[in-house]
C-alpha cells in the first residue's frame, strides 16, 4: 500500500486537474475535450478518497464512514472504539506528511 | 455552502524558522492584493453580476482563493511555529510578536492592518472586471517582488505555484469580460454599467 504522503501526492494532482478544468469549464462549457477529461479525473478523484479513507481518514465529511477500521492508526486517539473519523489526521498545514 | 477538504492545495513544508520572511509574506495574507481581500473581492461581486457564467467563475475563483490563503497561512505558521522571543527580536518581527505572538493576523508587509476597502465591489460588471484583472496582475506583481528577495527553496516552490495561479485567472476574467461586453446593448459603446441600467444589455 502507498504512504500517507505517496496518497496525498496523487489525490492533490488529480484535484488540481479539476481545480483547473473548473475554470476552464465555466468559460468554454462545451469544450468537449475539457469535459471528457473531466469525467476521467473525477472518477479517479473519488477512487483516491476512497482509498485514502480506507487506509488513513476522510478528506471530506462526505467520506466519513462511521464503522471503518483504518488499516493505518497514526494520527487517531481512539483506535479502539467505533468514533467520528472526521476528527482522525493531521491538519494539513503541518507539512509533515506531504 | 461550502464544504472543507482537509488537505491544502498546493503541498507547503518548510523546515527553517524565518521570521523575516514570514513579515514580507504576510501581505499575501492581509494585504493590499493578498488572498484574502481577493477571495472576498470575487466572492462579494458575485451576486449582481449579469451574466450567470460570470458569477460562476467568480464563485470558483473566490473559493479557490480561500485554498490560496490556506496555502499562504501554511507557510507563514511553518516560518514562525518554533519561533522564539529572541528570533523576533532579532529579525524585525518583534512589533508583531508583542501584540499576536505566532498567532497569524491579517496585515500587510508594511504592518497595515487587513482594510475591507480592497474588496473594489462596484455594482458595475465592467467595472468589476477590469478591477479583478488588475487585482489577478498586482497579486503576481507582488509573488514577483518576494521571488526576487525570498531564497529559500521550501518557500519559493508554493509561491511560484499561487503565481501561476493569478495568470490562469487573468485568463479567465479576461474571458468573462468578453463574454459580458458580447451580451452588451450594441448603442452602449463607453460601457455604462449594464449591472444597474439593465437597457445597456442586450
Amino acid at each position: 500500500m502507498p504512504d500517507r504522503h505517496t496518497m496525498l501526492r496523487q489525490i492533490s494532482e488529480v484535484s488540481f486537474v479539476i481545480n483547473d478544468l473548473t475554470l476552464f469549464l465555466d468559460t468554454h462549457p462545451t469544450d468537449k475535450g475539457a469535459l471528457d477529461l473531466f469525467d476521467k479525473y473525477s472518477q479517479e478523484r473519488k477512487l483516491l478518497l476512497n482509498d485514502y479513507e480506507q487506509q488513513f481518514e476522510p478528506l471530506t465529511t462526505d467520506y466519513v464512514q462511521t464503522e471503518t477500521e483504518h488499516t493505518n492508526k497514526d494520527f487517531c486517539h481512539h483506535a479502539d472504539k467505533r468514533h467520528f473519523t472526521w476528527v482522525d489526521g493531521p491538519t494539513p498545514w503541518e507539512g509533515g506528511h506531504i | 455552502m461550502w464544504n472543507y477538504e482537509k488537505r491544502l492545495q498546493y503541498p507547503v513544508k518548510i523546515t527553517e524558522t524565518c521570521p523575516k520572511t514570514a513579515q514580507l509574506i504576510i501581505s499575501q495574507f492581509g494585504g493590499p492584493d493578498g488572498e484574502l481581500a481577493a477571495s472576498m473581492r470575487y466572492l462579494s461581486q458575485r451576486y449582481t453580476m449579469p451574466c450567470r457564467e460570470v458569477a460562476g467563475l467568480l464563485t470558483d475563483i473566490g473559493t479557490e482563493e480561500l485554498a490560496h490563503l490556506e496555502i499562504i497561512c501554511a507557510i507563514l505558521y511553518q516560518l514562525t511555529k518554533d519561533l522564539t522571543s529572541e528570533d523576533a527580536k532579532t529579525a524585525g518581527f518583534d512589533g508583531y510578536y508583542i501584540d499576536h505572538t505566532k498567532a497569524l493576523w491579517p496585515q500587510a508587509a508594511g504592518g497595515i492592518p487587513f482594510n475591507a476597502c480592497e474588496f473594489q465591489s462596484k455594482g458595475d460588471a465592467i467595472t468589476d472586471l477590469f478591477e479583478d484583472l488588475a487585482a489577478e496582475q498586482k497579486a503576481r506583481t507582488t509573488y514577483d517582488n518576494i521571488l526576487r528577495v525570498v531564497t529559500n527553496p521550501e518557500v519559493r516552490d508554493p509561491i511560484r505555484f499561487l503565481r501561476a495561479r493569478e495568470v490562469v485567472h487573468f485568463q479567465r476574467f479576461g474571458e468573462a469580460l468578453e463574454k459580458t461586453k458580447e451580451r452588451l446593448n450594441p448603442n452602449n459603446y463607453y460601457f455604462f454599467n449594464p449591472e444597474f441600467d439593465t437597457q445597456f444589455m442586450k
